[in-house]
């Protein structure tokens, strides 16, 4: 029996004799580590001055800030143009899944989980956490710059009336906070062995052809093969 | 403990809302923890329970 004949059948792109396939393209790897440096800056800034390590942080933050919304910008226009966003979708499959393994965990019986596609209904959800609370600061951060001078404009802090301020800083601050609980769990996510696998893809690009095969349905995620 | 942080308004005669409470960092720090302490022991229980079987 030859090697290939041992492995099960996958979906047709994936050509038997590819040992990876690929999982995040160069750029997308780019993004998202530009995105974490962003993000760590942005909560290092934020919320050191706050634990009582004094710096001049004002300048740092809203630079980072700036930037964020400029990765964040490219990210949505690359989605919906260049990538297939409906992998990031929540389907009724992720549902009924996630009910199921939610049950097995539990210690209940009953049909097995299927596999996901490229993203498990975990991470759709945390996706999905991580845009509500990242457009909400970019948001309120943007409309926060009109308080301070920068090179390229002179504060303005009369477009709003001061409860519309509060509103802004609120939202801005409590989407800070609940950031900082979604960076413990990715992390968390992210050194656990049995996640090593898509940890590793976001740094060389590629999965193993087992890991495909035993983490994805090839019916509801097709990707390209790299040898 | 307050959920917002207060100023007086310019006229000084009513607090106005300026932001949220930085007294709260703590508790979302703790609410990461213990929902990776909590996953943590599912996966360790389930696992164990897989392992047995």
């Amino acid at each position: 029996m030859t090697a290939s004949e041992t492995r099960a059948p996958v979906a047709p792109v994936v050509a038997p004799s590819s040992e990876r396939v690929l999982r995040h393209a160069l750029f997308d790897r780019i993004y998202h580590w530009l995105m974490a440096a962003s993000v760590l800056t942005l909560m290092g800034t934020a919320f050191l001055p706050i634990a009582g390590f004094k710096f001049e942080w004002l300048s740092l933050h809203w630079m980072t800030g700036v930037v964020l919304a400029v990765l964040v910008l490219i990210h949505i226009v690359r989605a919906l143009i260049w990538q297939d966003w409906r992998a990031m979708i929540l389907d009724g499959a992720d549902i009924r899944d996630g009910f199921r393994k939610a049950k097995a965990a539990l210690g209940g019986r009953g049909p097995a989980p299927g596999k996901p596609g490229k993203y498990k209904i975990a991470q759709k959800l945390y996706h999905l956490a991580a845009a509500v609370l990242v457009l909400s600061i970019i948001a309120s951060g943007l409309l926060m710059l009109l308080k301070i001078d920068t090179p390229f404009w002179k504060r303005n802090p009369y477009w709003f009336d001061s409860d519309t301020w509060g509103i802004i800083y609120s939202v801005h601050g409590f989407a800070s906070l609940a950031m900082i609980t979604l960076v413990m769990i990715h992390i968390y996510f992210a050194l656990r062995p049995d996640e090593w696998w898509l940890t590793r893809s976001m740094f060389g690009g590629t999965v193993s052809r087992d890991e495909y095969v035993e983490h994805c349905d090839a019916s509801r995620w097709r990707p390209e093969d790299r040898s | 403990m307050d959920l917002f942080r207060y100023a007086t308004s310019i006229y000084g005669d009513s607090k106005v809302v300026i932001g949220a409470s930085w007294d709260l960092l703590p508790w979302f720090v703790a609410a990461g923890a213990a929902f990776i302490i909590v996953h943590a022991a599912v996966k360790a229980i389930a696992g164990r329970r897989g392992h047995v079987q």
